[in-house]
């Protein structure tokens, strides 16, 4: 050991490169190769970009929002930018390789924000980790795509999602409440989405699902109804507000019922027509549409008012369908010129055309496609002569121009029309109205009032009332000539005579015998006769009387009533006259002046000298028949006043002045007349002139 | 050793045929196999040294780059999501004004592994190529790269501590990044790189050069 070691020779010889490199060089090799790998798997696994572009980019972040299927991220937004014009963002999202594939054609996206709505609220986890994008796509892998177009809300269903999918649309005229929950007996079963008009503007139609759980609720009896706001009614039982829940009060809802059972399970896509209340909808399972409506357009050349929506569509009388909706249409193009044309969409139930085999639209469009081709054709015509209104009727017109049915450029079926035939008996009936509408009815009731014033006036005057007392004072002079003292002793005396009469039979059959007896008879007889002669003038006076009250009715009274009838106002002027005011007091002084005839009557010694006559027993005969031919005169000479008074109220009527109060009353009335006539032409030729004032 | 610089020449076992002991630093002579003391291997030099040593710097070096790209700590509150980098985290400090903060960090997550790193291959090309510098620096710069080694991990220590207090649920939260355990295999193999340099060589490189000198 003490000796110097000997030179070693070191080893330079060249040894294999196994053992000169160390081992160590692996662990780089591995982590090399483990990098690698992991930088490969990552590239291989890195989601394909794809860009979503949304209307605004409110709460998205780069690198942080998440794209999310199912409420599981399954991408990230990478960048955010503008589009060229600025007129939206796009979003870049990485997108996970496994799941790149479904976002295909059916793919939606939508970015989910905290909503509160009437329902309640929504996404509030948004509020901590800021939105999201939520995408939605089937299961069904498709051709790849790299640019979408975002979604502004959530669609209603998912691609994927279990439920019954419907549509509701209106009925015509009717509403509905969009995005609202569909209640069955207050518990929510579905949900109704966004609804769009459709193309033509008649209806309103939403989609709608309802969940899975639910599915069998619906059947094709189910009807649909807006239960949105609520309604109240007062009846006997109280007044009752109603409305489904808080929830529809406000944001609306829809409901449903089967009121039918037994109605076929519904496949998805079938359509509902939503009704505006459930009687509505109860009414309508009854006389309800089946099948889906054929609508078709019908052009009129005339524009006619009368069509309104839902009046009648009729084929051979029969409805078949209605009018769904009416608008003008101005189409230079088709028509060659730019006049206005009724444009009526109808609907026609195909149920109701009675085909063999299925029925449905098609077949119905087949059938009148047919029928077209054999000449039907739609016109207006009247469907009402009340009304007015007017009903679109499929005849058959044997010269028709041919035409076929055929679709228009918005596959809208077209149906030919032809001249319309709506019968005039409208017209007429309304120029019935118009007519008993121009009469001068008003004119005529105040005239009417006026005369019933002056009527009245007339009868209240104190000279007719007068008139009628003196007619009383006379017969009570006649009454008291009948019971004068004088007068009731006529019997007396006859009697008295008589016994003279007989004394002086017994006297003359004592005396003289037949001859005397003869001759006292033969005066008795003349007597009498003169008796009856002088009752014989009675009759005649009553006649005149009579002819004088018919007088007295027919002059004056019936040219009043004459010119009542038609010329009130003339009436009303001739009794305003001085002459007919006049005319009681004449007529008062006639009965005056009769009066004074039986005053002279009683006064002159008329009775005394019949009993006179009575008392001379001679001259008796002789002297009743004296009295009795002077009874005549007297009549006559009543009868003369009479004559005279109808004389003086003939005279009336005949008057100058009268007859120029009436003729000028004429004229006023035929001016009046002329007037009316004037204005009723003005109305005939212009009945909007009525509306106006003008 | 000040001793020994000074004189001219330095004697090593190997000139003398014995070869020392690396764990007990008993010398034996040149044929004996295993340490009579301690019963560990003798080998007279590493030959795979600098291969080592190269391997472990190379996979450190690499493992310091997405160290320093990606975040070292995520920090979740409740409305936000931080994730910060080393540098990231650094210059925050300093906008805050924190510079002391600032300073330490970028002492001991920058300054400290870069200097390692240059350090490690300053020593391994010395024994390569000759330098100026002294063996006995060397030596000292190897040692102070040994010693300061472990310390690194003290941002991997901060980083743990963090995650493991503030731990609120959805209030805050704080997570490792995946920089800390790029950071955190940095470290380990630059230690490895370091152990690995078998520090005899660079006395051997002194007797090459004077051995080739005369």
């Amino acid at each position: 050991m003490s000796d110097t070691p000997e030179k070693v020779s070191v080893e330079t010889a060249r040894r294999s490169w196994t053992q000169r490199i160390s081992v160590i060089w692996l662990i780089p090799l591995i982590a090399l190769v483990i990098s690698l790998g992991v930088a490969f798997q990552s590239w291989n696994e890195r989601g394909h970009l794809i860009t979503i572009e949304f209307e605004s980019g409110s709460g998205i972040s780069p690198r942080q929002t998440e794209l999310r299927y199912r409420d599981v991220k399954v991408g990230v937004v990478e960048d955010v930018q503008f589009s060229e014009d600025l007129s939206s963002i796009i979003a870049s999202v990485r997108i996970d390789k496994k799941v790149a594939p479904y976002a295909d054609a059916g793919a939606g996206f939508w970015i989910v924000r905290p909503e509160l709505t009437a329902q309640g609220v929504s996404g509030l986890d948004t509020v901590i980790s800021g939105v999201f994008i939520e995408a939605s796509w089937d299961s069904e892998i498709g051709p790849i795509r790299r640019s979408f177009k975002g979604r502004e809300t959530a669609p209603l269903f998912r691609p994927g999602d279990e439920g019954l999918q419907i549509a509701l649309r209106t009925i015509p005229g009717g509403t509905l409440t969009d995005n609202s929950p569909i209640l069955f007996r207050g518990i929510e079963v579905g949900r109704v989405g966004s609804a769009r008009i459709s193309g033509r503007g008649n209806f309103a139609i939403a989609e709608a699902i309802i969940y899975e759980d639910h599915r069998d609720l619906i059947t094709r009896s189910t009807r649909f109804w807006d239960t949105s706001g609520f309604s109240v009614s007062i009846g006997p039982t109280g007044a009752e507000v109603d409305f489904s829940s808080l929830a529809t009060l406000v944001g609306g809802g829809i409901t449903f019922d089967t009121f039918v059972s037994g109605g076929a399970p519904v496949a998805d896509g079938t359509v509902f027509e939503v009704f505006g209340d459930s009687s509505a909808a109860r009414n309508s399972v009854f006389n309800a549409s089946e099948v889906e409506l054929l609508e078709m357009q019908v052009i009129f050349d005339e524009n006619i008012s009368g069509l309104t929506v839902d009046a009648p569509v009729e084929l051979s009388g029969l409805r078949i369908g209605s009018v769904e909706s009416l608008s003008g249409i101005v189409d230079s193009d088709a028509f060659g010129d730019s006049r206005v044309r009724l444009n009526v969409v109808i609907g026609v139930q195909p149920a109701r055309l009675g085909l063999p085999g299925e029925v449905s639209a098609d077949a119905a469009l087949e059938f009148l496609t047919e029928r077209v081709a054999a000449g039907l054709r739609a016109r207006l015509a009247s469907g009402s002569l009340l009304t007015g209104g007017l009903k679109v009727e499929l005849v058959e017109v044997a010269d028709a121009e041919p035409a076929n049915i055929s679709r228009n450029s918005d596959n809208v079926v077209q149906f030919p029309s032809t001249e319309s035939e709506i019968s005039d008996a409208a017209a007429t009936v309304e120029g019935v109205f118009t007519r008993i509408n121009s009469l001068p009815i008003e004119e005529l009731l105040n005239n009417a009032i006026l005369f019933m014033e002056s009527a009245t006036a007339l009868v209240s005057d104190a000279d007719l009332r007068g008139t009628s007392e003196e007619v009383r004072g006379l017969l009570g002079d006649v009454r008291g000539i009948v019971t004068s003292q004088s007068v009731q002793d006529i019997p007396v005396r006859l009697n008295a005579s008589l016994e003279r009469i007989e004394e002086l039979l017994v006297q003359l059959a004592s005396e003289q015998l037949v001859p005397r007896v003869i001759e006292a008879i033969d005066a008795a007889t003349s007597a009498a006769v003169s008796v009856g002669a002088s009752v014989e003038g009675v009759p005649e006076l009553i006649d005149q009387l009579n002819a004088v009250a018919a007088k007295a009715e027919t002059l004056p009274v019936e040219d009043l009533i004459v010119e009542l009838t038609g010329l009130t106002s003339a009436a009303e002027a001739l009794i305003d006259t001085d002459a007919a005011r006049d005319l009681p007091a004449s007529l008062g002084s006639a009965l005056d002046e009769l009066n004074a005839t039986l005053a002279d009557l009683r006064a002159g010694g008329a009775v005394d000298n019949v009993n006179a006559t009575l008392l001379s027993t001679r001259e008796a005969a002789d002297a009743v028949a004296l009295s009795s031919q002077d009874l005549p005169a007297l009549v006559e000479r009543i009868s003369r006043v009479f004559e005279q008074a109808s004389a003086t109220i003939a005279g009336y009527n005949k008057g100058e002045a009268l007859s120029r109060d009436a003729q000028a009353a004429m004229r006023d009335i035929s001016q009046a007349a002329e007037a009316i006539t004037s204005l009723a032409r003005l109305l005939e030729r212009n009945p909007s002139a009525l509306i106006r004032g003008r | 050793m000040e001793r020994a610089e000074r004189t001219s020449k330095v004697i090593t076992a190997r000139d003398l045929g014995l070869v020392a002991c690396l764990r007990c630093a008993q010398a034996w002579p040149r044929e004996t196999e295993r340490c009579g003391r301690c019963g560990h291997r003798l080998i007279l030099r590493d030959e795979k040294s600098l291969q080592r040593v190269a391997a472990y710097w190379l996979l450190g070096f690499a493992c310091y780059i997405p160290a320093n790209l990606y975040p070292m700590l995520k920090t979740e509150t409740l409305l936000s999501v931080q994730e910060a980098t080393i540098v990231g985290g650094a210059i925050e400090f300093i906008y805050y004004g924190n510079y002391s903060i600032a300073l330490i960090i970028l002492f001991a997550s920058v300054v400290i592994p870069l200097a390692k790193f240059m350090a490690i291959a300053f020593l391994a090309v010395s024994v390569v190529r000759p330098s100026s510098t002294g063996p006995h620096q060397r030596q000292v710069l190897y040692e102070v790269v040994e010693y300061i080694g472990r310390w690194s991990m003290i941002d991997i220590f901060v980083v743990a501590i963090m995650s493991a207090l503030v731990q609120l649920n959805s209030l805050a939260s704080m997570h490792p990044g995946i920089a800390s355990l790029f950071f955190a295999l940095s470290v380990i193999f630059t230690m490895l790189s370091a152990q690995a340099f078998d520090s005899r060589m660079i006395w051997d490189v002194q007797d090459q050069r004077e051995g080739t000198k005369p």
